[in-house]
C-alpha cells in the first residue's frame, strides 16, 4: 500500500477494517461449506436480517435502552458507596484494621455467586439485578479507596495539618487527589466486572435487555438473534471503554500524575 | 515476639466483624419474625454443610468446578500466549488483528453461554467452552500488548550485541512480555471464575454455581448460602495460593509489578 501518504493512525485504522472484514468474510463463506442449520451456525447475512428486523419492531433500541439504564444507575450508586465507604473506613487506621478481611471476602464472593440468593429475596426483575451491579462495583471501588487512602504519605498529611488544614480541607486537597490513582484502578475493574454481571444477571432475572436478548434468542432457536445481541454487547462495551473510562483514566494522569498501567513499567 | 504480636492483633481485630456477623445470624430469628427460607439459621446451614460433606456431594461439586476451570485455564492459556506472541512479532498481522482481538475480548464470557448451549448441549462441554473462551481472550489481548510494548531500542541491543533466533526470543520477548502476560493470567482467571460460577448456573449439570442456582428452585437457601462461602473461600485460596506468589517472583525477577 502506498503507506507515505497515510499517516500511522490511518493505516491501522484500515488494516484493521481490513481484519474485520476478512473475518466477516470467512465466516460468510464457511457457512457453505459447514453445512449445518442456520439456528445452529447462522450466517453473516441471517445476523444482518435479524438485526434489521429487531430494529424495525423497535425491539432492539428498548432492550438497549434499559440495560444501559440499569448498568449507568448500578455503577453510578456503586461508586458512589464504594467511595464514600472507602474514604469512612480508610480515614480510621482501626476501621481498616477490623474491616479489611471482611471486605476481602466479600470481594471474593463474586457477584454471579449472589445472584441467586437476590432472587430468593427480591425476585426476578430490576431489583435483583441493580443490587447485584451495585455490589460487583462498589467492592473493587471500596477496596481500591482503602487501599489509596491507606498508603498516602503521611509526610503530605503532615505537610497540610501543619499549613492548617481542617480536616474537609485534608480530605479533598491531599487525601482524594493521591487516592486518585487507585480509585480510578477500582473503578475500571468494577466498571468491567459489572458489564458482564449485567449480562448474566439479564439472562436469570431479566424480561428485557441485551443479555435477555442473548439467552432468548438461544432458547427459542433464532440464534441470528443470540449473535445480534453479542454484537451490540461488544459495541456498547467499547463505546463506554473509549467514551469514558479511558477518557476518566487519562485525565487522572494528567491531572494528578501516573496510573499505572502495564504498558508504563520500562 | 515484636514481629508476631502485631500480626496477631490484625488477625483477632480482622476476625472480629465476622464473630459479629456469625452472633447477628444467630440471634436474628430471635429477634424478628421472618420466613426461613429468606434466611437459614446458622446452624441449618452448618448442618447442610455436614450433610453434603457426608454424602460426597460437596466434594464432588467442588472438584467439579475446579476441573472445569483447569480444563479451561490451561486450554485457554495454551492456545494463547503462543498465539499472541507470534501475532504481535510481525506489526502488520498485529494491526489487523488487533480490533477483532479487542472486540472479541469485550464479549468473552458469560455471553457465550447460549451459544455454547446450542453447540455443545447442556453440560460440561458447554461449560469448559466458555471458560476456556474467555481466557483465551483476555491472554491473547494481554500477550500482544505484552511483545508490543517492548522498545524498538531494545531489539537493536540485542542484534547488536549478536543476539539471534532462539536468543531474541528466550531473552527479550518473553522476559519483556511476561509482566503483561501474567497481568493477564490474572485477570483472565478473575473472569474465568465468573464465567465459570455463571456457566455452571445457566448451563450446568454438577458443579458448585449448578448446585446453588438448583436449590433456589426448591428454596433451599442453606444450599445456596454454602455455595456462596465455599465459592468465596476458594477464591481466596486460588488467588493467594496461585497468583499473589507469582506476581511476587516477577517482581523480584523482573521489576516491580503495582496493583
Amino acid at each position: 500500500m502506498n503507506a507515505g501518504l497515510l499517516t500511522p493512525a490511518t493505516e491501522r485504522f484500515l488494516k484493521g477494517a481490513a481484519g474485520v472484514l476478512v473475518l466477516v468474510a470467512l465466516w460468510q463463506a464457511s457457512v457453505p461449506l459447514v453445512g449445518l442449520e442456520p439456528y445452529f451456525y447462522p450466517s453473516p447475512a441471517d445476523v444482518w436480517h435479524a438485526f434489521v428486523e429487531l430494529m424495525e419492531k423497535g425491539i432492539l433500541p428498548v432492550y438497549l435502552v434499559d440495560s444501559l439504564y440499569r448498568y449507568l444507575l448500578g455503577v453510578g450508586l456503586g461508586i458512589v458507596l464504594g467511595i464514600a465507604a472507602g474514604l469512612l473506613i480508610g480515614l480510621s487506621a482501626t476501621a481498616s484494621r477490623i474491616l479489611t478481611p471482611l471486605i476481602n471476602f466479600l470481594f471474593a464472593i463474586v457477584e454471579v455467586a449472589w445472584i441467586p440468593i437476590f432472587v430468593i429475596w427480591f425476585g426476578y426483575g430490576f431489583k435483583t439485578i441493580l443490587i447485584a451491579l451495585v455490589y460487583v462495583v462498589l467492592f473493587p471501588l471500596l477496596y481500591n479507596t482503602l487501599l489509596g487512602v491507606r498508603t498516602v504519605p503521611q509526610v503530605y498529611v503532615n505537610a497540610a495539618r501543619s499549613l492548617g488544614a481542617t480536616r474537609l480541607q485534608l480530605i479533598k486537597d491531599v487525601i482524594l487527589p493521591a487516592a486518585l490513582p487507585n480509585i480510578i484502578t477500582g473503578l475500571r475493574v468494577g466498571a468491567g466486572f459489572a458489564f458482564r454481571g449485567l449480562i448474566f444477571a439479564e439472562i436469570i432475572a431479566a424480561k428485557t435487555g441485551i443479555g435477555y436478548l442473548i439467552f432468548e434468542g438461544a432458547s427459542t432457536q433464532q440464534t441470528a438473534r443470540t449473535i445480534v445481541g453479542m454484537i451490540v454487547m461488544g459495541l456498547l462495551w467499547l463505546f463506554l471503554d473509549r467514551c469514558y473510562l479511558k477518557p476518566i483514566e487519562r485525565v487522572t494522569i494528567e491531572r494528578w500524575g501516573q496510573v499505572t498501567t502495564a504498558e508504563d513499567r520500562e | 515476639m515484636t514481629r508476631l504480636a502485631p500480626r496477631l492483633h490484625d488477625l483477632a481485630l480482622g476476625t472480629l466483624p465476622f464473630v459479629l456477623i456469625l452472633v447477628a445470624w444467630f440471634l436474628l430469628p430471635h429477634l424478628l419474625d421472618y420466613p426461613s427460607y429468606m434466611l437459614p439459621s446458622l446452624g441449618t446451614v452448618i448442618d447442610r454443610a455436614i450433610g453434603s460433606i457426608e454424602d460426597g456431594s460437596l466434594l464432588e461439586n467442588t472438584l467439579a468446578s475446579l476441573q472445569r476451570l483447569a480444563i479451561g485455564f490451561i486450554i485457554g492459556n495454551g492456545v494463547a500466549i503462543p498465539l499472541g506472541i507470534a501475532i504481535a512479532l510481525n506489526r502488520h498481522v498485529a494491526d489487523t488483528l488487533r480490533p477483532v482481538l479487542t472486540f472479541l475480548q469485550s464479549i468473552a464470557g458469560i455471553a457465550w453461554v447460549p451459544l455454547a448451549i446450542i453447540w455443545f448441549g447442556i453440560g460440561q462441554g458447554a461449560v469448559v467452552f466458555v471458560i476456556a473462551n474467555t481466557i483465551f481472550f483476555a491472554g491473547i489481548y494481554n500477550t500482544v500488548v505484552g511483545v508490543e510494548s517492548i522498545p524498538n531500542t531494545l531489539y537493536r541491543a540485542v542484534r547488536s550485541h549478536g543476539g539471534k533466533g532462539i536468543q531474541i526470543f528466550t531473552e527479550l520477548i518473553l522476559p519483556g512480555a511476561l509482566v503483561q502476560i501474567i497481568l493477564g493470567l490474572r485477570t483472565s482467571m478473575a473472569y474465568g471464575w465468573r464465567a465459570l460460577v455463571a456457566g455452571e448456573m445457566i448451563a450446568g449439570t454438577n458443579g458448585l454455581g449448578y448446585m446453588s442456582i438448583e436449590a433456589v428452585q426448591w428454596y433451599q437457601t442453606e444450599t445456596v448460602i454454602l455455595g456462596m462461602i465455599l465459592i468465596g473461600i476458594l477464591w481466596l485460596i486460588l488467588d493467594r495460593l496461585l497468583f499473589v506468589p507469582l506476581e511476587q517472583r516477577t517482581i523480584v525477577r523482573w521489576g516491580l509489578i503495582q496493583r
